[in-house]
Parts: C-alpha cells; structure tokens; sequence
C-alpha cells in the first residue's frame, strides 16, 4: 500500500519535471544555458519588493512626521513642525527617551559580561552533556518567546510571588519588584542575554585553542588568559551583540507594559499609547524616525569603536 | 588575585568558578519558562508558592475556551504562511546575491538587514500607516506578510551559508553527465540547500509563532494571535488557565530544540 503510494507520489513528481522542463525550453535558450548577469537581479527582486515595505516606509515616516494631526478629521495632509516642536519642548517625552537609552546601556552592558564567560564554557567545555545543558537552557527561552516570559516573570516576581514567599520563609517583608526599574531590568536581561550569546559564541568558536595554551604555558592563569586573549579575540562577536542587544532593547515594549506596570514606560510604550489612545499618528511617526535616528547613532558609533563584528554578512568572497 | 586563584584551583572540575556563575545564568534563562508550566499544573485558583496540590483541571478547560483556541489556529496560520513565503523568497536572494555578479553588493547586504536594524516597534507603526493607507487593516494575511517582513534576513542568512558551501562543480559535474537544468536544480542545487532551508524555516515558524509587538499594533480585536490575547488576558488577571494556555509555547520551544538539535545540532546556530 505505502509503495503503491509513494509510487504514485514519484511520479507525480516526475510528470511536475518534465512540465517545468517544457516551460523552461520554452524560454531562449540563452537565458538558462549561460543565465545573463541580469538573472541575478531577477533572483533578488522578490526579496526587495519585501524589505521595500520598510525602505519605503521609513520614508513614509518622515512625511508623516510633518502632518498635522486633528482630533476630529484624523489626520490633515498640512505641513508642520508642531510634532517635532512638541517631541522638543515635552520634558515627559524627554525624560522617557533619556530612560530607554540609558536602560538599553545598562542592559546591553551587562547582558554582554554575562554572556561571555556562558558562551566561552559552552564552546569549550569537555562534557557533552554539560554542552547539552547549556545550549538548552538558551535556546529553549530564545523560543518561548516574550509575552510567555514576562508572564513567567509576573508569577516569579509578584508581591506573593516565587521570590517573595521564599523570603518570607526567613520573616523578610516582601520586595516589591512589579512597576519598578529593577523588575525591567531583570525582565529584560533574561530576554537578552540569549542573543549575546548567540553573537559572541561564533567569535569564541574561532578563537585558536593553541593561543589559550600558549598564555597557559608562558605562565598566564586563567584570569589573564580570559583578559588577554579571550576577550580582545572575541570584540568582533562583542561589537555583534552590543549592536543587537541595544537595538532590540531600546525598542522593547512588552516587558515594561507588563512588569513595569506603566511605571517604567519605555519609547516603544510611549509610542503604542499616542498611537491608539489619542490616535495622533503624526506624533507616533515623530518618536519612530527619533527612536531610529538615535539608534543608529548609537550602532554607528559600534562600528566606528569596533567594527562589523559578526553581525556583517559573510558573502564567502572574503578570501579572493 | 592570586589567592582567589589558588583557591580556585582547589575546586573541582575543569572551570570551577566559572561553573558556579553558569549554573546560576541557567536557572535564571530557564525559571521564568518552567514556572509557567508548574503553575499550569497547580490545583487551586489562586498562584502561590509552594502549590498547594497539582491537577489537570485548567488544561481540561481548554477546550472550552473557543477565543483562544481560534487565536491560537490564527497563530499556527499566520507562522505557516510566512515560512511558506520565505522559501522560496530566501533561496531566490540567496542564490542571486551569491551566485551572481550584482552591483551594489554591500549596500544591497545592509539593505537586507534592513528588518533587523529598524526597531520591531518602528516596523509595526509602519506597517500600520501603509496597510491603513491602502485599506487592508483587518485581514490575516497582512499579519503573516508583516511576520515574512520582518524576519526573512533569518531565511536569507541560512541559505546563504548552504550557497556559500555548495561547490558549483557540482552543478557541473550534473549537467555535464547530460542532466537538464531544471533537473540538476532539483536534485543538486536544491537537496544541498535543504540544511539551511529547514534551519531557517523553523526559526521563522517559531518565531512568527510567538510575535507580539508587530501583532498588537497591526490586528483587530477579532483576528488578534495567541501572544496579543495572553497579553491582554494577563493584564487583567494571572489566574491559572492562562499559564496552561501559555505552556503550549513552553512545550512548541523544547519540541523547537529538540528538533533543531535532531536536524542540524544545537551547535550549528552557535558557528557564524
């Protein structure tokens, strides 16, 4: 029976050949026997169209920035600086900007020292299971996704949550980390260090076993050997994940909404409220093209310090 | 210094120190996924530690829950239409960048990791102000095109590494042997991309699976996707049932890993 089927299957498959094959002969033969330098553009075209949505689109934000917005007719296609002149002149809106980076910077930080000594064990570590483990325990949160965590984050550190009745074993009052800086901060670096360490592991991974036994050898302990030589090899994955962690960081939404509890707004909670509560898109697209031009600088910045890193796309031309 | 290293080397195992910090990093990436699934499994109505007592009674209430469960096959269909239409999109740019001689190669590069530096939040309001521009706010589909936008560089950088190591005498080699193009495709080019196809069609599934902030602003209250509707159901309350909902996530990630590490090795996504 299953071959009956599997028969059928192939040639099924077969007679979808010979139909391409005839569409193909149909073609001049030019165009498939040597294809023209054109073909290529033809390859990517659909790839373009795709990622034009948000080429375009970043344009179609700068426009939208200079509209007017009114509560009644929505949006008027009259030119103003009113939003970028409210964006300057709000200290709330300021103050909300000044948080997400400096939160992003702090969490970019130390998402990116945690994740070097992780992602150095697990590329070196002899046993296989513990190698198991560790790649375990990042990829299945990297997979889980964020609502799932922040609600894990709700139950862990609620007022009589995991932490709290653990303190209150020992007749400590509980610690309130819900709407606070300090429950963001721990939400968040749990989103981020999985991606550190995706970003530095392949730095590590090329890093020449011999140079690590070398410091060894020349009397280097492990210490100034990680200082020496790790860390120094690795900045092309370190200049990756400061690049990946900023950026995604300072556009997060859903762990300050839910563990901030609207105490610890970041830009991107900022930008969802003008959006649907006061329906003023022209000032959304205001803290959108901001939220990117200040980013940028910050990744332009990266690269100036440290280069690409591993974030540049290896085209394999790289060793003509 | 020096005594914290001849302490350590007192220690057992080959990176004591090290060790220690680890396991500490492993209990804190993994907690917040496995508490969800304890408390899924908690029999009172009210979340406390330690449970009280574990029963079946939440995940025996889903099936009545009909607004999560068609949230959760819009989810599965809208994860599905964006893997699908990143096939064959990733494996055209792949081999055209690649394979061909193109102008503008590098900006071309960075113009495709366009999806990755402009912020997910960013991406959602534009999104929003085009499909609202030409009227299409509302359908599904425009959820699974914004999820193939804004993950695709994952599609387009797997199968560029297969480009990158398939050797084209061996496409050759085929036609030379008398085999037409469209054949040498099939059964050259295309078996020897597989590796990166899978790879990166599983990452954009799960992915388009759990995508929340692109979803929030871009769908309507009746084709919203599991993420936003356990969003929204947290905020009001964290009773039980929503932690049974969201343990489906919990296990889609380990059967994720579980198949990543079967297919192509967990250590795969660690190499550049």
């Amino acid at each position: 029976m299953a071959d009956k089927v599997s028969q059928r299957f192939e040639r099924a498959a077969w007679r979808v050949e010979d139909a391409l094959i005839a569409a193909k002969e149909l073609l001049p033969k030019g165009l498939y026997r040597s294809p023209p330098p054109w073909m290529g553009y033809i390859f990517i075209l659909p790839g373009l169209l795709l990622v034009s949505f948000l080429f375009v689109g970043m344009f179609i934000l700068g426009f939208y920035s200079f509209l007017t917005h009114d509560p009644f007719e929505f949006i008027i296609y009259e030119f103003t600086l009113e939003n970028w002149e409210r964006l300057l002149g709000t200290t709330g809106y300021y103050n909300i900007f000044v948080r997400t980076i400096f939160m992003a910077l702090l969490i970019t930080a130390i998402s990116v020292v945690l994740a070097l000594p992780y992602a150095y064990l697990t590329i070196r570590v002899r046993s296989s299971l513990v190698r198991k483990l560790l790649l375990v325990s990042l990829f299945v949160p990297f997979f889980t996704g964020v609502i799932v965590r922040a609600y894990g984050w709700l139950i862990i550190l609620g007022r009589n949550g995991l932490v709290n009745s653990f303190l209150g074993l020992f007749g400590i009052e509980p610690v309130r980390f819900i709407g606070t800086q300090l429950g963001v901060v721990i939400g968040l670096l749990q989103i981020m260090i999985p991606f550190a360490i995706i970003m530095i592991a392949p730095a590590i991974q090329n890093i020449d076993r011999s140079l690590e036994r070398a410091a060894s050898n020349l009397g280097a302990n492990r210490v100034s050997t990680f200082r020496h030589i790790i860390i120094p090899l690795s900045l092309p994955g370190i200049a990756g994940a400061t690049i990946v962690v900023f950026t995604i960081t300072s556009a997060t939404y859903a762990i300050p909404a839910l563990i901030g509890g609207g105490q610890v707004d970041f830009v991107a909670n900022l930008i969802y409220r003008t959006l649907f509560d006061i329906a003023n898109w022209p000032l959304a697209a205001t803290f959108s093209i901001t939220l990117v031009l200040v980013s940028s600088i910050v990744v332009l910045f990266v690269f100036q310090v440290i280069g690409t890193g591993t974030l540049g796309v290896d085209t394999g031309e790289n060793d003509e | 210094m020096n005594r914290l290293f001849r302490f350590t080397r007192q220690l057992p195992g080959e990176y004591p120190l090290l060790s220690i910090l680890i396991a500490f990093q492993v209990v804190f990436l993994m907690l917040p996924t496995l508490i969800v699934l304890v408390v899924s499994f908690q029999a009172g109505d009210l979340v406390r530690f330690p449970p009280d007592d574990f029963s079946l009674q939440w995940y025996a209430q889903i099936p009545g829950e009909d607004r999560f469960i068609s949230a959760f096959y819009r989810s599965i269909a809208v994860a599905l239409f964006c893997t699908l239409l990143a096939i064959p999109i990733g494996i055209l740019t792949g081999l055209g960048l690649i394979r061909y001689d193109i102008r503008f190669e590098k900006p071309l590069q960075i113009y495709f990791l366009l999806p990755f530096t402009v912020p997910l939040v960013v991406s959602g309001v534009i999104l929003l102000i085009i499909l609202g521009e030409l009227g299409y706010i509302g359908s599904l589909w425009t959820v699974g095109l914004a999820l193939t936008i804004i993950n695709i560089p994952f599609m387009i950088w797997s199968v560029t590494s297969r480009v990158n190591a398939l050797d084209p005498e061996l496409e050759n080699a085929a036609k030379n042997l008398g085999a037409d193009e469209i054949q040498t495709f099939i059964n050259v080019t295309l078996p020897s991309l597989m590796p990166g196809v899978i790879t990166g069609s599983l990452i954009m599934f799960v992915l388009g699976l759990n995508e929340f902030i692109v979803s929030l602003i871009i769908t309507t209250p009746d084709i919203v996707t599991l993420p936003v509707l356990i969003y929204t159901a947290i905020r009001s309350n964290i009773s039980p049932l929503i932690a049974a909902i969201a343990s489906v996530y919990v296990f889609v990630a380990f059967a994720a890993v579980l198949v990543a590490d079967r297919l192509v090795g967990l250590e795969q996504f660690l190499k550049s």
